[in-house]
């Protein structure tokens, strides 16, 4: 079942001095089906929160469909099922956790009974249990964000949409997030996110999306970033001198040294015979042989220096980023 | 139902501990205060003279503290984005303004109420007896106070809030002289100024009707029924007002 469906969305926005319109998302489509992870990614300004804002019916498109569980977007039985985590979360200060997230609770609709029981176990899931009667005035970033996943998850949404749910949160705070997002998922909760920490993306997400400038270049699965490095292998040897280096040049891509340690990433699988018998011959100590594959950071960073290169070329940011999408985006 | 009076009280909560909600009693106080020392001016009229200021500060101070609590509020949860926690529940953006309507006038009903209790106070220690009229303008300038509560959150869905405390205060002063205005362009207008004068005398709040001060002070009678008819425009300008409010905060785009 698709949870959640974006087709073609076009937004602009008028510039705050002059009356002629921008558009900031040209024709951005995705879909995420039930039980998955997805992580939104892209560079400041690419049309991350505004893509969010769209799904939640908080903005509205010039032209395109959202559909959040098989309802259109802001429509009132989809939102009850609906958790949502703004960036850089504000609430109301005078009101305690307790007292605001009963609020939150009464607002989805939640009944008296069950809320309170509720309030106490994601209070206690984000780790806010000693700060549950304070003031959210007194609360500092990392809390302000604790408190913004508590009331996200409070009424138990089947679909969660988190803006930068790393935000401002402590390594340990990371952790606890990323669990918490596992245990959800593992629920059966479809969980759609957007994130700069790229590492807790991808040890969390199904798929991801990459957006750049209002268009959708990249879309990426698990597999697919595994696939992208399938044939290259990087070999760790000890005592690897120069010589043996350049004995191997042809069969190899590249080389990196840290310590006494030298990495080579051969170029192709059928090489490796010949490069292991090449640094044994010369003396090297064979550590390990790794199947090498992108991280998403290397992706993600290419995908940039590609937009960078291509803007370098003279084409103007408009019909760049209209033919990537046609090369790419699917 | 349960959202709104969810959005209602939590927009009380949050006035109540606005700073703003002490200077008004403050000042409300320093009224009172004022109305026992003008009274040795006028001999024998000393417990007309604390009913007509105490009617009239609670007039005054309550419309004010309903324009800058109103004026703030809507738009510092848009600014802050804590409107966001709300609009992305199942609540509409009606149900949203409606509580924070009845959130308003709550909180601007606990300042009239303690004013109001200082007022009555003040009069049985002067051993003046409380005559039902007095209660009645009391009631009427609450339905006031509701008529301005609701023209605040109007222009606060789409406009700063010193132009919506500007804007808030001039419908006020127009609408406490429209039935004026309408007497002066029916013997002195031509066709059209009356024609217009007519729209804007049915557009604007005719806040005149709410007030019964005058018969409360000189103890005029005063028809109890036709509260129900005053209670009814009050309620039907506060629903239409908020209506157009609303046409114009869904169409809003939280950028």
């Amino acid at each position: 079942m698709t949870v959640l469906r974006v087709e073609k969305v076009k937004k602009s926005f008028r510039g705050e001095m002059s009356l002629a319109k921008r558009e900031v998302l040209h024709g951005v489509s995705l879909h995420l089906s039930s039980g998955e992870i997805m992580g939104f990614l892209g560079p400041n300004g690419a049309g991350k929160t505004t893509t969010i804002k769209i799904m939640l019916g908080l903005t509205r498109p010039d032209s395109g469909e959202v559909r959040i569980l098989e309802r259109p977007a802001g429509d009132r039985s989809a939102m009850a099922r609906v958790g949502y985590l703004p960036e850089n979360p504000y609430f109301y200060p005078h009101l305690s956790l307790d007292e605001f997230l009963g609020f939150c609770g009464q607002m989805s609709g939640m009944g008296r009974e069950g809320m309170q029981r509720r309030i106490s176990e994601v209070i206690e899931l984000v780790g806010l249990i000693q700060h549950r009667g304070q003031r959210i005035k007194g609360f500092s970033k990392g809390m302000l964000q604790r408190a913004g996943l508590a009331q996200a998850i409070l009424h138990k949404p089947d679909l969660l949409i988190l803006d930068e749910p790393f935000s401002g949160l402590d390594p340990l705070g990371r952790v606890m997030v990323r669990d918490l997002l596992l245990e959800m998922k593992r629920r059966g909760t479809t969980i759609f996110f957007s994130s700069h920490i790229l590492p807790d993306m991808e040890t969390l997400c199904d798929r991801t999306c990459i957006i750049r400038e209002g268009v959708i270049v990249r879309h990426l699965g698990l597999d697919e970033l595994i696939r992208l490095g399938e044939g290259k292998i990087e070999v760790t040897a000890r005592g690897c001198g120069d010589d043996a280096v350049e004995a191997v040049r042809e069969y190899i891509e590249s080389r990196s040294d840290t310590g006494d340690e030298t990495f080579l990433v051969v170029k192709k699988q059928e090489f490796l015979r010949t490069v292991m018998q090449v640094l044994y011959n010369h003396g090297s100590e064979i550590l390990r042989v790794v199947t090498k594959h992108p991280t998403l950071e290397e992706v993600f960073l290419s995908e940039i220096s590609g937009r960078r290169k291509n803007k370098g070329a003279g084409g103007s940011k408009r019909e760049s980023a209209v033919s990537r999408k046609g090369v790419r985006a699917r | 139902m349960k959202s709104i009076s969810s959005i209602a009280l939590n927009t009380f909560r949050e006035s109540i501990r606005e700073k703003l909600m002490v200077i008004a009693l403050f000042f409300g106080a320093l009224l009172f205060a004022s109305s026992y020392i003008l009274s040795p001016l006028a001999v024998g009229a000393r417990a007309k003279i604390v009913l007509d200021v105490g009617l009239a500060a609670v007039s005054l101070l309550g419309i004010l503290t309903t324009i800058m609590i109103g004026s703030t509020l809507l738009h510092k949860e848009v600014d802050r984005r804590a409107i966001y926690m709300v609009l992305t529940r199942p609540v509409s953006r009606l149900e949203y303004l409606i509580g924070k309507f009845w959130g308003i006038l709550l909180a601007v009903a606990g300042v009239v109420a303690v004013m109001t209790a200082v007022m009555v106070l003040m009069l049985m220690l002067g051993k003046v007896a409380l005559r039902p009229v007095v209660f009645m303008a009391l009631y009427l300038t609450l339905l006031e106070i509701a008529v301005v509560c609701s023209i605040v959150v109007f222009f606060s869905t789409f406009t700063t809030p010193v132009l919506t405390s500007f804007f808030s205060v001039c419908l006020v002063v127009a609408g406490s002289l429209s039935g004026d205005l309408k007497v002066f362009a029916e013997k002195f207008g031509g066709a059209v100024t009356r024609r217009i004068v007519d729209a804007l005398y049915y557009m604007l709040p005719n806040l005149k009707v709410f007030n019964l001060r005058h018969e409360a002070v000189h103890d005029l009678p005063y028809r109890a029924g036709d509260l129900w008819l005053v209670t009814l425009y009050a309620a039907v300008y506060c629903g239409v007002v908020i209506y157009i409010a609303h046409l114009i905060f869904k169409r809003r785009d939280f950028a």
